[in-house]
């Protein structure tokens, strides 16, 4: 069994890509701060399956001997989606400086060390998947949101020099940029403001994190051996 | 240590398709060994997966061994 590590799996999209990883015949190692009841019963549905690994990803010394910790007792990983990140809603203005510190060490530093230390059994390997997920808001912006999108771009341009690095290696490196979804994480846009994203989006609705979990699927199969450095858009076409 | 890594450097460009200097000693500057600065990072990899240590995550200044036996020098110390 193919082994694929989900960061921030406890929620939201991250959940949904380990529940599409599991209906794909993936072994997932679920990573997250705190064990969520969707989680739990996903766990016990799907115990062969799905383990669950606890990590603070704010904690960025530690994540070294987190990455060897992980590789060492389920062996060396197939996939790896970069999925945990926090969002500070605020004009950069009156933004606290430990919010954007926080912002920048947990959007952009930890998943580029974690990034560092799983890649390391990929390269051994000669074969496997990244991919980071990125937001629309990286391209598109949003009043509110210029820290958490310049981490998103962070990310984006990670990927495309990374899958220069290493795509001699058979590792391929993708974005993932979704659109607003309704998940804890768009919390703050609940209301007018979700609405008028709604109503501008082609299709007249949001994506899901079902939908950003299938176009995961496809960028960890084999069949997107010859797709790397690209971002996927799933955002129900509102930034077309 | 050193055979070791040079058995290793060999297997890899071996894995790789990679032609490797004849007579690797202590002098040979290591992007000039035949392998690139992807296979070092294999090197690395596999020698952290061997011997349970990473010495340049270690360290708290950033070093770039640029001959081998400055690469071997800093894994003896290390392991040590």
């Amino acid at each position: 069994m193919k082994i694929i590590i989900v960061t921030g799996a406890t929620r939201g999209l991250g959940l949904a890509v380990a529940r599409q990883c599991i209906a794909d015949g993936y072994k997932v190692v679920a990573v997250g701060r705190t064990m969520t009841e969707e989680l739990a019963f996903l766990l016990q549905q799907y115990s062969e399956c799905i383990d669950f690994e606890r990590y603070d990803f704010s904690d960025t010394e530690g994540i070294h001997l987190f990455a060897v910790q992980i590789t060492k007792k389920y062996g060396r990983p197939w996939g790896l989606v970069n999925n945990a990140a926090i969002g500070r809603d605020g004009v950069l203005a009156t933004l606290h400086e430990r919010d954007i510190a926080d912002l920048i060490k947990i959007n952009i530093e930890a998943p580029i060390l974690l990034t560092k230390y799983i890649l390391r059994p990929m390269l051994i390997n000669r074969c496997g998947r990244i991919i980071n997920v990125s937001s629309i808001i990286a391209t598109s912006g949003f009043n509110g949101l210029s820290v958490y999108g310049a981490t998103k771009a962070a990310l984006a341009g990670f990927t495309k020099s990374l899958a220069r690095e290493v795509g001699k290696a058979g590792i391929t490196v993708n974005t993932l940029a979704p659109g607003y979804m309704e998940t804890d994480m768009t919390s703050a846009l609940q209301g007018d403001r979700l609405e008028s994203v709604r109503r501008r989006s082609p299709l007249g609705h949001l994506a899901t994190v079902e939908d950003a979990a299938y176009a995961v699927s496809y960028l960890l199969s084999e069949q997107s051996s010859r797709v790397t450095g690209t971002t996927i858009t799933v955002d129900a076409g509102s930034s077309c | 240590m050193k055979e070791k890594i040079i058995n290793i450097i060999t297997e890899i460009a071996s894995d790789s398709g990679w032609e490797i200097v004849a007579n690797l000693n202590d002098d040979t500057v290591l992007l000039e060994s035949g392998l690139d600065s992807l296979g070092f990072a294999i090197l690395v990899a596999r020698l952290e997966e061997e011997l349970l240590l990473d010495p340049f995550t270690m360290m708290d200044e950033p070093v770039y061994p640029r001959t081998l036996g400055e690469f071997v020098k800093i894994y003896e110390n290390c392991s040590s």
